[in-house]
């Protein structure tokens, strides 16, 4: 099976939760008593030490991903890094860092900050750690795009692949939960996320194709988006009740179509979009072969859209 | 391939708008001035480059989203787009969001919804634009915005796309570069041998990038190419090996040699590691060449996530113009840049047919884009 053109597909995919390190549990909700995710067991303590939460989960959820999408090994990435770039969606990223300094400032004055804390002041710290610490010289890439930024992150990775500046991009989504996200937010954060390497599929050094990336919509208005996606989908998955269905309200979902509900894992933010791909990933991982519809957007505001198809259905 | 830029717009503190910021930069008048929306008492440094649009005492929330919204619809105007965008995708690079409004709702209460951290609901509210995206990048976040941009374009994805940058200063931001600066600099000096480090500003730009020109429209310069990368060297150290590969990137995708390139916009923040860096590369690079090198920030500040935008809007000006602004307060060249054709003191005036715009960001993040006049 050849594609006519390029396509995009995930080849590797990260959870990393309280509790679960494998997308497969996902749909099941948290884990009863799950501990907080510990960074250092996961990746080890070097290099983490001064970094804000938000970067050391990104770090272990990259990390996860771009092995398995075997890019990394134990010695370092196996292609080259100029060819490998990095997209984070993360909105509270470093929210702490930003409210504790001039907390500390507005108390004391500038005397009484920690320079350690300089480079998490700037919104891309996580991107450009990502890219540090693997090595990846490609673009980099800090999407803070309130409630659809996990699905524009991919759009954006997507994009830089079939333009060529890439031939991966690891997508990474996080949020942490501290006492200052948990006030903004009104919600416990789910302190975790996931993160997928997509690559283009004609790309050297890429595993196989684990779930295509199909076009992303953009409406202005939520059931605007799903009704676009169940008419987007095209060939036999043209019966949009056979797929699964991620973000849409009840409502929204096609009679008889599956659908899944990542909300029991908090407040989700930037993460959201990657825990449904990663969703999706486990899904065409299991056998199934109809597509994934993921949706995301407010109530009253914009939305994104996309569809996912496990590639034995791809033409 | 190269794409029109039919409409541009820019607020800083030494300008309302582009023709308004470009005469400064000319005439050398600074925006530099005492801190205006901190409490000075608290910091070693006392000096930034502010727009002064307060109306009261202290500081108040909302000011990246004024001077975004501001920058895009001059922009949108000067284009001749309809008020209501709609689906015409808006990208905005940034270093700091609207952090300064969370600073404010932590510390004094001030009213602030999570939503409000990107600029996507404000867009949607001014302009009826629903694919808005906020992209956090550091200095070199809106030149990366306008290579996504190109992407679009390239890609047929859209036949218009508005591409902008803005910040403003958080407290946090400057707190935190004040507490390892023991010694803060009277003024910005890129390039020069006595820079001593750079200084925040304010402000916002904005530019309307379509596939063809419209019929009876003006167009403002032609973007050639926009290369990014990122060193994966060290957070706030930039790596000469990066920042080359950004501008041969760049310099190969346009099809322009070193040699074609008339001037060249630094991204010349006038800290001492940086300016040296780009300024051995560039000499490398342009070894032979002799294109004119000028840079903003001496009168500008460093406007952090619209800096790079506003150079390419100084750099279509020039195109436009033929006349090249100074770097302000260089008055004795770094050794490693004293064989380049540095502008200072007084604007030069020489045909510029291309131009290349440098930015650099925080984490290694590269940009470099290359702008022509007519073809």
């Amino acid at each position: 099976m050849t594609a006519a053109v390029t396509e995009v597909a995930v080849t590797g995919v990260g959870v990393v939760l309280p509790g679960l390190n494998e997308p497969g549990g996902l749909p099941h909700g948290p884990v009863a008593g799950a501990a907080p995710v510990d960074p250092a067991a996961l990746i080890g303590k070097k290099g983490l030490r001064f970094k804000d939460r938000a970067t050391q989960l990104g770090l272990c959820m990259a990390k996860a991903a771009l092995t398995d999408a075997g890019l990394l090994g134990p010695r370092g990435l196996l292609v080259p890094g100029d060819r490998v770039g990095v997209v984070v969606s993360s909105n509270l990223g470093n929210a702490d860092t930003v409210c504790r300094a001039v907390a500390t400032i507005a108390e004391e004055n500038t005397g009484a900050l920690s320079p350690m804390d300089t480079p998490n002041a700037s919104s891309n710290i996580i991107a450009s750690e990502i890219a540090i610490r693997f090595g990846l010289r490609g673009p980099n890439l800090t999407v803070c795009n309130g409630v659809t930024s996990g699905l524009d992150a991919l759009r954006w990775a997507r994009l830089t692949l079939r333009s060529g500046r890439a031939d991966h991009m690891v997508v990474a989504g996080v949020e942490p939960d501290n006492d200052i996200t948990r006030r903004l937010t009104g919600a416990r954060m789910v302190d975790g996320g996931a993160a997928v390497v997509v690559g283009r599929t004609d790309a050297v050094g890429a595993a196989g194709p684990r779930l295509l990336l199909g076009p992303s919509l953009r409406t202005e208005k939520l059931p605007d988006c799903a009704a676009r996606l169940a008419d987007a989908a095209s060939g036999p998955a043209r019966d949009a009740a056979a797929g699964l269905w991620l973000g849409a309200g009840p409502s929204a979902v096609p009679p008889g179509a599956e659908s899944a509900d990542l909300s029991g894992w908090g407040e989700c933010s930037g993460a959201l979009g990657l825990l449904q791909c990663a969703t999706a990933v486990a899904w065409a991982d299991s056998g199934r072969t109809e597509p994934v519809y993921a949706l995301l957007g407010g109530a009253d505001g914009e939305a994104s859209g996309t569809v996912w198809t496990p590639p034995e259905r791809a033409v | 391939m190269s794409f029109p830029i039919t409409g541009i717009g820019a607020v800083t503190s030494i300008g309302d708008d582009p023709d308004e910021i470009f005469t400064s930069l000319c005439e050398g008048r600074s925006g530099l001035g005492p801190l205006r929306g901190f409490d000075a008492e608290r910091f070693t440094a006392r000096q930034l480059f502010e727009i002064d649009d307060r109306t009261g005492d202290g500081d108040e929330p909302g000011r990246a989203t004024r001077f975004l919204v501001e920058a895009v619809r001059q922009a949108v105007a000067d284009a001749g787009l309809p008020d209501d965008l709609g689906g015409i995708p808006v990208l905005v690079g940034t270093g700091l969001r609207e952090l300064r409004s969370l600073e404010l709702w932590w510390r004094d209460g001030a009213p602030f919804t999570a939503d409000g951290l990107d600029f996507g609901p404000a867009l949607r509210r001014r302009f009826g634009a629903y694919d808005a995206h906020t992209f956090a990048g550091a200095c070199s976040a809106s030149l990366y915005a306008l290579a996504l941009g190109w992407d679009m374009l390239e890609q047929g994805e859209t036949d218009t796309v508005i591409v902008a940058g803005c910040d403003t200063v958080t407290e946090s931001m400057f707190g935190l570069a004040d507490r390892v600066q023991f010694d803060p600099p009277a003024l910005v000096r890129p390039f020069d041998r006595e820079r001593q480090g750079t200084i925040l500003g304010e402000g916002a730009a904005a530019i309307v990038l379509r596939r063809e020109p419209a019929a009876g429209r003006p167009v403002r310069g032609w973007l050639r190419s926009v290369a990014v990368n990122c060193d994966a060297y060290h957070q706030t150290a930039p790596d000469a090996d990066g920042v080359r590969a950004s501008i041969e990137q760049a310099q190969a995708a346009a099809g322009s040699r070193p040699e074609d390139i008339d001037l060249v916009v630094l991204h010349a923040t006038g800290t001492p590691l940086n300016d040296r860096t780009e300024a051995e590369v560039v000499a490398e690079v342009f070894d032979g060449a002799r294109p004119a090198f000028t840079g903003i920030k001496a009168l500008t500040g460093h406007t952090s996530g619209s800096a790079g935008l506003m150079s390419l809007i100084v750099a279509l000006r020039s195109v436009e113009s033929g006349r090249v602004p100074p770097i302000a307060n260089l008055t004795d060249p770094l050794p490693e840049g004293e064989g380049l054709r540095l502008v200072s003191d007084r604007p030069l005036t020489t045909p510029v047919r291309v131009a290349q715009v440098n930015g650099f960001g925080f984490g290694g993040v590269n940009a470099v884009a290359i702008v022509a006049g007519a073809a």
